[in-house]
């Protein structure tokens, strides 16, 4: 049912990727991030390959959940290898017919880049998407966004904000099929016709989808009004996040794993 | 350290309320009175029952006590504390707990444990005492297992229970109930209600209970009825229940029994004293002591109105099963039922029992797995089958179903255009839509003024009646009702119930799903009860409470009306108590309901 519906992808589990601190792998994210875009050379690339591997066995993660959360992104992968490989001229001639050239530099680049948002792709899903809970995520942004309330920048409510989000999608999923339904009942057809009658189908849906929403959110306003809410000032967590000697053990390891592709390339470069 | 955190010294008055008053401006550029001069005051420890119609004041007032709103004049103190000095804020808002009505609105936390640490957190309660509240509430309502569910794997039930349990955490000293059982079924309401019991046996914790409940009324200590915002009645609920005609007039309604005693005493035209109100078994003496009188001179009796319902089957399922996973588990299973025309069938079974799933089926908005359900169709004299799915724009025409809580889909910008909507889509011309709408609006007690407005500024009741009217502009032969008149006041029930007869004398046939027993039993002609998704019984309502307690197998509520009936009829041969309606029960107790053979029988 449309109840089970998951947000993201998370996929339970008690690996080292579960337990680390979800700051931890917020700022190996970025770290990835930035290996992944400076490998330039195919060995290098090949390098950065290898440290996904090891965090996608570290993840413990079934194969087929990790080729699933690629799939979306095939498309665009496709879309940016066919733009380089035709739009770069540089190196010797592969091919040429029309207007269509394929050269060496065009297709080294064209699969550069296409395999670079493969890595990157695969690194958000094994650290963040695939072993961290969205809330979790949420924690990890308020407590690393913290230094920003200096700036007045309102981080505990963003993270709120998140929060109840998250609480309110099955709420709201929920909702729609309900409406759906009476809508039905009444005639409405969301499956037939072309696709403005279709659009418009759904006004009979959204119509109430908001309203309703609104007066939830009007009602959940004055729930957490009663319950003492006021901000972030003085609150007090039921689970805080506590860095343990594990997670700086790991971050410290699968921190230099980042620099290894980045060694590599220099190395190969002094050659 | 946080302000919220502070503690109130010993008070004996919980709430004293002077002339409060409170109103809201409106759209129309006007202000509306909400509160206006109430007066009163709630003893520590006292439970409270507030009553009234829809829009009477009610939840204005509770916000007002949590200091969710604040009076515009009067004086109100709460633990003893002036709520209009700065400095007590805090103190009075931490010490109050509020459940509110919609389950789904007032929980905070993606876990369950998160949700009930929400409050104590904003109190600034620090680890490890914020973990042992957590788990000690949780414990206490029952939901420690599902401490890291996701709250919306929750029953409706669990999470007012979770409700609680956030508010438990908070440690308060005063817990207001805003309608908090209206969108729950009975037996979810009597664990909620034991909960509140334990909770002030062993806490001492005050309670404020807003509800539209006459049999949850009568727990409280002291009852407040509220009309246009003022306080109208205030006293125990024997001294409330015994003004009955001004009970009536201000849309409530009595228990039962003390409407059989009423009508008793109507048909001897006398009046019972208060006393007689104090509680069932008083009510009952009295009603024995007046059936000892002589019967005024002239009295006979009465006529009570009944209807003829004809054999043509409009709707028959037949050994229906659905799943909505195809290898899992059955939602219902072997389902078998019919409906005649001007027939109403009730559908009774708990929370989970299959309902929803079953009358989703009657329309085609699911597909049986197994079995059928079939349409009569009047212009080509045949039954139609939801299996084609040609046919299903067909079924809809002639089976109309109103989900529960049906004001939420409304949304088009005018009455009007709303109502027009289900035949619009049914293809009839402009000319055939406008008269179809107009002739839907008497049947639910709309007038054409509110054809121009936008439903949405409409009030719940009338919002309802419009999307009943929406239904009904479609002219459907069968009537699917899912718990019509589910979270309105007495008075709004008693007319949708009302509106739901005249539509069976005219000939539709209709299924109604229902919690209220009492109701079920006195409308339907026959009763489907479901279990688990099983059948568990199909018959008149005289078969399911006559077969020896069969029904309390099925763990159904007895009609409280019968409860009655059957202590009073004990040494009354002639008396069958097996009546479901007040008035025939009343003529039965004094005239006997049974033919002379069936008394000599005995």
């Amino acid at each position: 049912m449309m109840k089970d519906i998951s947000i993201g992808r998370y996929v339970q589990g008690n690996s080292v990727l579960h337990r680390l601190d979800p700051r931890v792998k917020v700022f190996l994210f970025i770290l990835y991030m930035v290996t992944i875009f400076l490998a330039n050379r195919p060995i290098a690339m090949v390098a950065t390959f290898a440290v996904v591997l090891l965090l996608a066995l570290l993840s413990k993660i079934p194969v087929v959940e990790v080729l699933r959360s690629v799939r979306p992104i095939v498309f665009i992968m496709v879309f940016i290898f066919v733009i380089n490989i035709f739009t770069i001229r540089s190196g010797e001639t592969i091919f040429s017919w029309w207007i269509f050239t394929v050269t060496m530099g065009g297709l080294q680049k064209a699969v550069l880049m296409a395999f670079r948002l493969l890595l990157l792709i695969l690194a958000t899903s094994l650290l963040l998407s695939l072993t961290t809970t969205p809330l979790k995520l949420s924690d990890a942004l308020e407590s690393l966004g913290s230094p920003l309330k200096v700036l007045h920048v309102p981080v505990n409510e963003m993270a709120m904000t998140i929060s109840i989000a998250l609480r309110f999608i099955p709420t709201l999923v929920e909702e729609t099929d309900k409406i759906m339904k009476a809508q039905s009942s009444r005639g409405a057809e969301y499956d037939t016709g072309n696709i403005f009658q279709r659009a418009k189908g759904y006004v009979a849906v959204l119509v109430p989808l908001f309203v309703s929403a609104f007066k939830r959110a009007e009602e959940l306003a004055v729930a957490m009004d009663a319950r003492c809410y006021q901000g972030g000032v003085g609150k007090t967590k039921l689970h805080p996040l506590r860095m343990k000697g594990s997670d700086y053990m790991w971050m410290a390891i699968l921190s230099v794993t980042a620099f290894i592709p980045l060694a590599v390339d220099f190395l190969w470069n002094m050659k | 350290m946080n302000p919220a955190t502070k503690d109130i010294s010993e008070y004996s008055q919980s709430v004293k309320a002077e002339a409060l008053v409170f109103s809201y401006p409106t759209n129309a550029g006007t202000n509306v009175v909400a509160v206006d001069h109430a007066s009163f005051s709630v003893n520590k420890g006292e439970y409270v029952a507030v009553l009234g119609r829809n829009g009477s004041g009610k939840s204005t007032l509770a916000k007002m006590i949590d200091l969710l709103e604040f009076p515009d004049e009067g004086a109100l103190s709460v633990f003893e504390l002036d709520s209009s000095a700065e400095e007590n804020f805090w103190s009075i808002r931490s010490h109050c707990g509020m459940v509110f009505q919609n389950p789904d609105n007032q929980i905070v936390g993606t876990t369950v444990e998160e949700d009930v640490a929400f409050g104590p957190e904003n109190l600034s309660v620090p680890l490890p005492e914020l973990a042992q509240r957590v788990e000690k509430a949780l414990g206490y309502v029952g939901l420690l297992e599902m401490a890291e569910r996701q709250p919306s794997s929750l029953s409706g039930g669990q999470k007012q229970k979770l409700a609680i349990a956030g508010v438990l955490a908070m440690q308060p000293q005063l817990l207001i109930l805003d309608e908090s059982t209206s969108m729950l079924d009975p037996k979810a309401r009597d664990e909620f209600l034991q909960l509140v019991g334990r909770m002030r046996h062993d806490k001492g914790i005050t309670v404020i209970h807003i509800t539209h409940d006459m049999h949850e009324a009568f727990l409280a200590d002291r009852v407040l009825v509220l009309e246009h915002g003022k306080i109208r009645l205030n006293g125990t609920p024997p001294e409330v229940f015994s003004q009955v005609e001004v009970i009536r007039e201000l849309g409530l309604e009595l228990p039962k029994w003390a409407e059989l005693l009423c009508e008793v005493a109507r048909i001897y035209g006398i009046e019972p004293e208060k006393s007689a109100f104090l509680s069932e078994d008083c009510a009952k003496e009295k009603i024995r002591s007046i059936l000892q009188m002589k019967l005024p001179e002239g009295v006979e009796r009465e006529a009570l109105p009944s209807h003829t319902v004809s054999d043509q089957v409009m709707l028959r399922v037949s050994n229906l099963s659905y799943s909505y996973d195809k290898k899992g588990k059955k939602t219902i299973s072997d389902i078998s039922f019919d409906v005649k025309k001007g027939e109403i069938v009730a559908v009774i079974g708990h929370s989970g029992s299959g309902k929803t799933t079953l009358i989703s089926q009657l329309n085609g908005i699911l597909r049986p797995l197994e079995g059928m359900v079939e349409v009569w169709d009047e212009e080509e004299k045949k039954y139609i089958s939801t299996e084609k799915n040609t046919d299903i724009k067909r079924i809809r025409k002639h089976v109309g179903l109103l989900f529960q809580y049906p004001e939420y889909q409304l949304f088009e910008e005018t009455v009007e255009k709303d109502i027009k909507f289900g035949p619009k889509k049914m293809g009839y011309d402009d000319a055939t839509c406008d008269s179809l709408m107009r002739k839907s609006l008497p049947l639910v007690g709309l007038s054409e003024e509110v054809l121009s407005r936008s439903p949405f500024e409409l009030s719940g009741g009338q919002k309802r009646r419009v999307a009943f009217a929406g239904i009904l502009s479609m002219n459907p032969d069968v009537l699917i009702l899912d718990e019509p008149a589910a979270g309105l006041d007495p008075a709004g029930q008693k007319e949708i119930f009302g509106y739901i007869e005249t539509l069976r004398d005219q000939g539709k046939s209709i299924v109604l799903v229902s919690h209220d027993m009492d109701e079920a039993a006195r409308i339907a002609d026959r009763i489907l009860v479901l279990k688990k998704g099983e059948q568990k019984f199909f018959g008149t309502p005289d078969k399911l409470f006559a077969t020896e307690h069969e029904y309390l197998s099925m763990r159904l509520d007895c009609p409280c009306l019968i409860k009655t009936m059957e202590d009073l009829a004990k040494d009354r041969p002639e008396v069958d108590p097996l009546v479901f309606d007040v008035r025939e029960a009343a003529q039965a107790l004094v005239f006997g309901n049974k033919g002379p053979k069936e008394v000599d029988a005995l």
